[in-house]
């Protein structure tokens, strides 16, 4: 069993994910990936399905681990990692290997989750395999260029979904809501949590709770992605924060189907000044970011969250 | 001792798999391998054999699983037939890439369309570039041997790559024969567990699969290249070894059937052979001069071994059960194969491409009569008037 982090003082020193990468200036998938593998500890094998978490750490044939990674396609994260998983169960079994049970952690980006990788994770689930499934969120397929992927906000400009004149808002879909699809449905599961890496303590125990589980457990991790959103790279935790704050993102865990907060923000914020920072929602109009209020305030309410900021 | 049974191909393959004490399976339905993989699951049900049954959610997960557990350090299976086969293509250069010595039985089926379920070559070739041992069974007995035999070659450290066991789907995987089952014991002998020092283990870790640059590629696929060729003499070795085992003694390469002093020959891999071979054998007692050498191994192609197989003939028709519209010649693979195997001997061997047993029709022995027949009047002339012949249309 991996204890409680009682404070960020009280973290692990040690390092799992270590320098060696060439991930943008301010990565926000970076970040929490380092307080990942710190929760995780050494007992932990990874696997990185293609996607910024493959590319940018992996280039020039070495990676940034200091635990064992493996590559899996984007479309197949789930799936190679119950092999890894029924592997071990199996050779433990009958004694082919004398090593322990590992912490299996897929650390999937939002296509490899939500889009083509969906697939993958719900079997995977649905099977009852004893592994983490991370969906680290920077709401775009970032490695490629920044296009949308189905959790880019309404109204974010991507090369996919640029804003013009006869799509003023660029993004005209509104997200897919990934962990709520993974919390119900899928009876085997066993731990399931939204977290943010402005919010380390927290995610660090998130992380732990997922793998004490044994048994699936999915964590939906906010990522912010400085180039994808156009910000500042010294602002990735602020904007985690804002985007708790405003709302357009909720930290909470499953409880018996229900949806507990861990963390709820003392006054909710109007997402305009969440969006007001970041060059993707540059263009919009007043209309626009009403919608993307009333966004917000449904997923609020969706989690027992008081929506405090009327939209029109 | 081993015992007799009465099985099909799927229940051959199936016991094969157990014998090999294989840790992880994936499944996912579509006819006609799935007989492989409820023989498995009950296998397992009975307690039969300690393995994972996992239920894969389509073919490209049932190579995923597999890609994952053989990377742990299990043995591995699993199998698939028709737009199962191809649903699955991102995943097999990932296997072999890595060099992973998973097997996957192929039970050959049409890919769409005409989804008749009927048996063809098509799904297993369109893989067949991938890095992959790849051959075909041509009955219930070479099912299960080839099953051991390829276990055994794909983890030899000198080769490390992944095979595909092919079989005709229905015409093999569910027509009954004669099955020696080997022993347990001798069958551990032959094939010792799986062992592999290059895997994801906490106590050494190391990262598979990173990506790289363009100018680290041509390294690694020149090892996967230098695999595939040097697999060859793995492939001879244990044959040999498997031969004096278990006394069933197979040319690792190509079979000839009747071929001392034919003048014309059929060149053809896969169950359809042996039907080939009742006419053969018919018309040898008319005192036709005609022969047959049936292909085992596709990959690595036995280019040396095919040309002196085939060189000896007058004239010589590739019996293609794919389609490959638009390749070289107008006929299938086996047309191309055998033509560059033969290269440099100029026109000296007419050679003719049959497509045939479509859609999972038989090939009749009325085709091959007429098929023979052609051969004959090539040899006469020495030259083809068409490069290939579709039957039932076209002959």
């Amino acid at each position: 069993m991996l204890e409680e982090i009682k404070s960020l003082r009280k973290a692990p020193e040690e390092e799992y994910y270590v320098p060696g990468h060439r991930t943008c200036a301010g990565c926000g998938p970076a970040l929490q990936y380092r307080l990942v593998a710190k929760a995780a500890g050494p007992n932990t094998i990874f696997l990185g399905p293609t996607g910024c978490m493959y590319v940018a750490n992996t280039s020039y044939g070495c990676g940034p681990w200091a635990v064992p990674w493996i590559h899996a396609q984007i479309t197949n994260g789930g799936a190679v990692a119950s092999g890894i998983e029924a592997a071990y169960k199996a050779m433990i079994r009958k004694h082919k290997t004398d090593a322990e049970f590992p912490n299996i952690i897929v650390m999937a980006g939002d296509g490899g989750s939500a889009d083509i990788g969906l697939q993958a994770l719900s079997a995977a689930f649905y099977r009852g395999h004893n592994i983490l499934f991370i969906a680290y969120d920077n709401e775009s397929y970032a490695n490629t260029g920044i296009q949308t992927s189905p959790t880019t906000p309404y109204g974010a400009w991507t090369t996919f979904s640029p804003a013009g004149p006869v799509i003023p808002e660029g993004k005209k879909l509104m997200p897919k809501d990934l962990p709520k699809m993974m919390a119900h449905g899928h009876p085997e599961l066993k731990y399931l949590a939204t977290a943010s890496l402005a919010y380390p303590l927290d995610l660090m125990n998130k992380v732990r709770r997922g793998l004490n589980a044994q048994g699936p457990s999915f964590l939906y991790v906010h990522a912010p992605c400085p180039k994808g959103w156009s910000f500042p790279a010294d602002k990735t935790v602020e904007m985690g924060k804002l985007a708790v704050e405003t709302g357009m993102f909720q930290l909470y865990e499953l409880n018996e189907g229900q949806y507990k907060l861990t963390y709820q923000p003392k006054e909710i914020k109007p997402v305009e000044e969440y969006i007001k920072l970041q060059g993707r929602f540059s263009h919009l109009q007043p209309e626009h970011i009403q919608k993307l209020q009333q966004f917000a305030n449904g997923r609020l309410k969706e989690v027992g969250i008081e929506v405090s900021v009327p939209a029109q | 001792m081993g015992v007799v049974k009465r099985i099909s191909g799927c229940v051959a393959t199936a016991n094969a798999v157990k014998l090999a004490d294989v840790d992880v399976i994936c499944s996912y339905p579509i006819r006609p391998y799935t007989g492989i993989m409820s023989e498995l699951a009950r296998m397992v049900a009975d307690g039969e054999l300690d393995a994972e049954f996992v239920y894969g959610e389509g073919e490209h997960a049932q190579l995923s699983v597999v890609y994952g557990a053989s990377a742990s350090g299990a043995r591995t299976f699993t199998g698939s037939s028709g737009v199962g086969v191809t649903y699955a293509m991102e995943v097999y250069s990932p296997i072999s890439g890595e060099r992973l010595p998973v097997q996957m039985a192929i039970a050959d089926r049409t890919l769409d369309p005409p989804g008749d379920f009927g048996s063809e070559h098509t799904d297993a070739l369109c893989t067949r570039d991938q890095g992959w041992i790849q051959g075909w069974a041509s009955n219930p007995q070479e099912a299960l041997d080839m099953t051991l035999m390829y276990y055994r070659i794909g983890e030899d450290p000198r080769v490390l790559l992944p095979q595909y066991a092919c079989q005709d789907g229905y015409f093999v995987s569910h027509i009954l024969g004669e099955v020696e089952i080997p022993d347990a014991a001798q069958v551990k002998e032959f094939l010792p567990p799986y062992k592999n020092h290059h895997v994801l283990d906490v106590r050494t870790p190391q990262i598979i699969g990173a990506q790289m640059e363009p100018k680290m590629g041509p390294g690694m696929q020149y090892q996967r290249y230098v695999a595939m060729e040097g697999s060859r003499k793995v492939i001879e070795e244990v044959h040999d070894e498997f031969g004096r085992m278990f006394g069933r003694k197979y040319d690792p390469w190509v079979e000839e059937f009747m071929t001392d002093d034919a003048e014309v020959a059929i060149f053809i891999q896969g169950g359809h052979a042996e039907t080939g071979k009742t006419v053969v054998r018919r018309l040898r007692s008319l005192g036709e001069k005609v022969g047959l050498v049936r292909l085992r191994t596709f990959r690595p192609f036995p280019t040396e071994q095919v040309r002196n197989a085939l060189s000896k003939f007058k004239a010589v028709g590739t019996v293609d059960n794919s389609v490959n519209f638009g390749i070289s010649g107008a006929a299938g693979v086996l047309l191309t194969e055998a033509r560059t195997a033969l290269y440099g001997l100029g026109d000296k061997i007419p050679t003719v491409g049959f497509v045939a047993g479509l859609g999972g029709e038989m090939i009749t022995h009325d085709e091959f009569y007429k098929m023979f027949m052609k051969l004959k009047e090539v040899a006469k002339a020495g030259k083809a008037d068409k490069q290939s012949y579709w039957l039932p249309f076209e002959l």
